[in-house]
């Protein structure tokens, strides 16, 4: 038993192995800081590197993501214990008005792989209910998503609204209509084309 | 005979629609709206008023299926562009539901435009299987609350067929329906000529939306026809086999069907199918796929079985940019749909799933779909063509360029001319300057564009739809 066969267990989707493996390196009194990172976050860290590049297909990197999570829920009270804080919580949601949400839960799906606490607010989350979300779970980032031209500006006005209340959280955004310069324009912290780049963009805006 | 592809045996037909009978008994649907909720339970619906679940008994499909038109005319703006449905030879839907224009003159991606939407429409009305335009889709502009109106007032003042659109908001209705009054010269007319429909999309998996649900209908009693739309994309939003894609497709259709039928018999209906396939690798919507096509024509055919006119997706492609693949993808997704019958394809004029004009394209589009309704004439064995008396007067040897019925043949259907392939030799291909298909759609697309536009509306007319818009601006800030 070791750290690399937790590793191992997520890149090969074994669901049904993880719990008992995470359970046996706690046993082992390993370091569970080591457990984490070099267990279950390096695995999905892997998993996104191979998703990426198109090896690993949505299904089996969402499997990797359930197995990461049934590890990581063994593991969870210890880290409480150790003050092992998760990367840090993301606030996810298409906005008002849209139903879209494929790409939303996926970049959702990946960000919870990548280590961070996701709250998915789901589809036609009002710009009200983005803030107050934050607020409550002390978000460090927002991700939004639109994919209609008609509901592009309410993330303008998310922002907006953000930065009045001035809670800290970076706002980034995405969706097949939104580019670069329209994240420019509505001054948005950060812009993603794809659900890894979303991860890419969380890791930096929210440093580990 | 003409060439008919079958995609469902008659017995797959049959299970197709017990699948769906099966979901919507079983599983049920959701709708969002309390309306239509209501309307569901008085008609016999199980409901399961919490969840918002209508669990639809087959005697309520069978009912709508009485009370849906099997015919009537989609009106052109042109009367002589009228569509009406169901047709013999496949037309071609304009789309321009995507956000993105391929700048004609830089190839650059960007934001559609006022412009390109009234460029897209003059071109595809030159087009000689064109039957219905979807206006562009606008994210910049002074008055984003008139942007529809803008672009849905702009498409009958640049086309002379009929439109199609998503609708938005209530509030958009009057204004539309002032502008139909104000090109038929009557109120009256515009129920009668129906110059305009829209399109419903359920929510994949087997949901009904609230707002929208609700302005459908608000607005079912002006009788503009519903184009119903599901999208279901087998492996994220539907079942990842096609076969139960297909059924659970069929099903949102149905329950859509009952819906509206149920609401105001008689309303005119399209059983349409936008179904995708899944990009496993990125989790992407496909529609120039081969599995996206087989399930659209096979909803088609589902279409037929009911005896329901349709609009099928198709002639669409994954590609960025015009090229092998959108060539290639386009003539896959329109090829089976033309052979098994479909009544319109929507898909000509764009690139990246649905995302990107391209104007160019649409002439492209036009060839692709002129050899598919081609192929789908197939072979006439009509006694005239018959010709065995030309066989006998040139005998063993000699040719047959001399002959008569060459000389009529030539510019008949039989033969289709293309407009984009070179067929030169390789050496006078060089002399024409090593022409290419994109390049002639281009050179076509400049001339149609620097012609003034062939049937534009009166100028008084023109006047009362601009005073409509800058209403709708005033009004709707
Ligand atoms: C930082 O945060 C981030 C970062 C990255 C982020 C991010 C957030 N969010 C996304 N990303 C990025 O990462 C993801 C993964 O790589 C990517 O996410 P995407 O969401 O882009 O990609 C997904 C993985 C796959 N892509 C998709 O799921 C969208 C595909 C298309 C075909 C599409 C679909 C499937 C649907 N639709 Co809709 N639909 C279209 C779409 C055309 C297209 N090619 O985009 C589009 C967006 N739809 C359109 C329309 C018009 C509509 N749709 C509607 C409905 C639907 C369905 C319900 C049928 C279905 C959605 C099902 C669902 N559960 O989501 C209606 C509106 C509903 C509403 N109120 O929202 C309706 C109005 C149609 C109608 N008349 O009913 C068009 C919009 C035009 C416009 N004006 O903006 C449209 C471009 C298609 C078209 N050409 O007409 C990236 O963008």
């Amino acid at each position: 038993m070791s750290i690399e066969d937790i590793f191992q267990s997520i890149l090969q989707l074994k669901r049904g192995e993880i719990a008992d493996l995470v359970q046996a390196e706690i046993d082992a009194k390993t370091d569970v800081g080591a457990i984490l990172e070099q267990g279950l976050i390096n695995a999905m860290g892997e998993v996104g590197n191979q998703f990426s590049e198109g090896r690993l297909f949505v299904p089996e990197m969402l499997r990797a993501a359930e197995t990461m999570k049934i590890g990581l829920e063994v593991l969870r009270p210890l880290l409480v214990e150790a003050d092992i804080k998760p990367r840090g919580t993301v606030i996810v949601g298409t906005v008002k008005g849209d139903l879209h949400d494929i790409g939303k839960n996926l970049v959702g799906m990946m960000l919870e792989g990548a280590g961070f606490t996701v709250v998915d607010l789901g589809v036609d989350v009002d710009p009200k209910a983005f803030l107050d979300a934050a607020g409550e779970n002390r978000a460090q980032l927002v991700a939004m998503s639109a994919l209609l031209t008609t509901t592009m500006p309410v993330m303008a006005d998310c922002v907006g609204r953000f930065k009045e209340a001035n809670l800290g959280a970076r706002l980034i955004v995405g969706g097949a209509p939104v580019n670069q310069d329209f994240a420019i324009k509505i001054s948005a912290d950060g812009y993603s084309s794809d659900a890894p780049g979303a991860v890419e963009l969380a890791k930096n805006l929210v440093p580990a | 005979m003409r060439v008919q592809c079958q995609i469902l045996s008659e017995d797959e037909k049959h299970r197709v629609h017990a699948e769906s009978l099966k979901i919507l008994e079983q599983v049920g649907v959701k709708f969002l709206s309390q309306r239509a909720l209501k309307i569901m339970q008085d008609n016999g619906a199980k409901v399961d008023q919490d969840a918002g679940i209508a669990k639809i008994p087959a005697e309520m499909v069978e009912q709508a299926l009485k009370t849906a038109p099997k015919s009537f005319v989609l009106g052109g703006r042109d009367p002589a562009r009228d569509v009406a449905l169901p047709r013999p030879t496949t037309g071609y839907v304009l789309d321009l539901g995507g956000v993105f224009t391929r700048d004609f003159k830089t190839g650059e991606r960007r934001y559609a435009t006022l412009q390109d939407n009234n460029d897209a429409m003059r071109v595809f009305d030159e087009m000689e299987l064109s039957s219905v335009v979807w206006p562009h889709s606008m994210v910049e502009g002074d008055t984003p609350n008139s942007n529809a109106i803008r672009l849905i007032l702009h498409s009958f003042m640049n086309s002379s067929l009929h439109v199609q659109d998503e609708f938005g908001e209530p509030e958009e209705v009057p204004y539309i329906y002032e502008a139909m009054a104000a090109i038929l010269g009557s109120e009256d007319a515009v129920k009668e000529r129906k110059l305009y429909s829209v399109t419903y999309c359920t929510l994949a998996p087997l949901v009904h939306e609230g707002g929208m649900c609700n302005a459908y209908l608000d607005m079912i009693e002006f009788e503009a026809p519903i184009l119903i739309y599901p999208m279901p994309c087998t492996g994220s939003t539907g079942p990842c086999s096609l076969f139960s894609n297909i059924s659970m497709g069929n099903a949102e259709a149905l329950s859509s069907l009952v819906l509206f039928q149920m609401a105001h018999p008689g309303t005119p209906l399209i059983f349409g199918d936008a179904s995708g396939s899944t990009d496993f690798a990125s989790g992407g919507f496909l529609e120039g796929s081969p599995e996206m096509v087989l399930m659209t024509a096979a909803r088609g055919e589902m279409a037929r079985f009911y005896g329901l006119p349709n609009t099928q997706q198709g002639c669409q492609t994954d590609a960025k940019e015009p090229g092998p693949q959108a060539v290639m993808e386009k003539l896959l997704t329109t090829m089976p749909l033309v052979l098994s019958g479909a009544d319109l394809v929507q898909g000509p004029g764009c690139l990246e799933t649905s995302g990107l004009l391209c104007l160019e394209q649409i002439v492209v589009d036009e060839e692709i779909g002129g050899l598919c309704n081609r192929m789908r004439e197939g072979i006439d064995f009509d006694d005239a063509r018959n010709l065995f008396d030309d066989i006998a007067e040139v005998g063993p040897s000699g040719h047959f360029l001399m002959q008569d019925s060459t000389l009529e043949a030539c510019r008949s259907d039989e033969f289709y001319t293309p407009k984009l392939f070179d067929r030169h030799t390789f050496e006078r291909w060089v002399d024409l300057g090593r022409s290419d298909t994109y390049s002639k759609a281009r050179e076509r697309v400049e001339e149609i564009l620097a012609t003034p536009q062939k049937n534009p509306l009166p100028d008084d007319v023109i006047g009362k739809l601009d005073e409509i818009m800058r209403r709708a601006d005033e009004e709707l800030k």
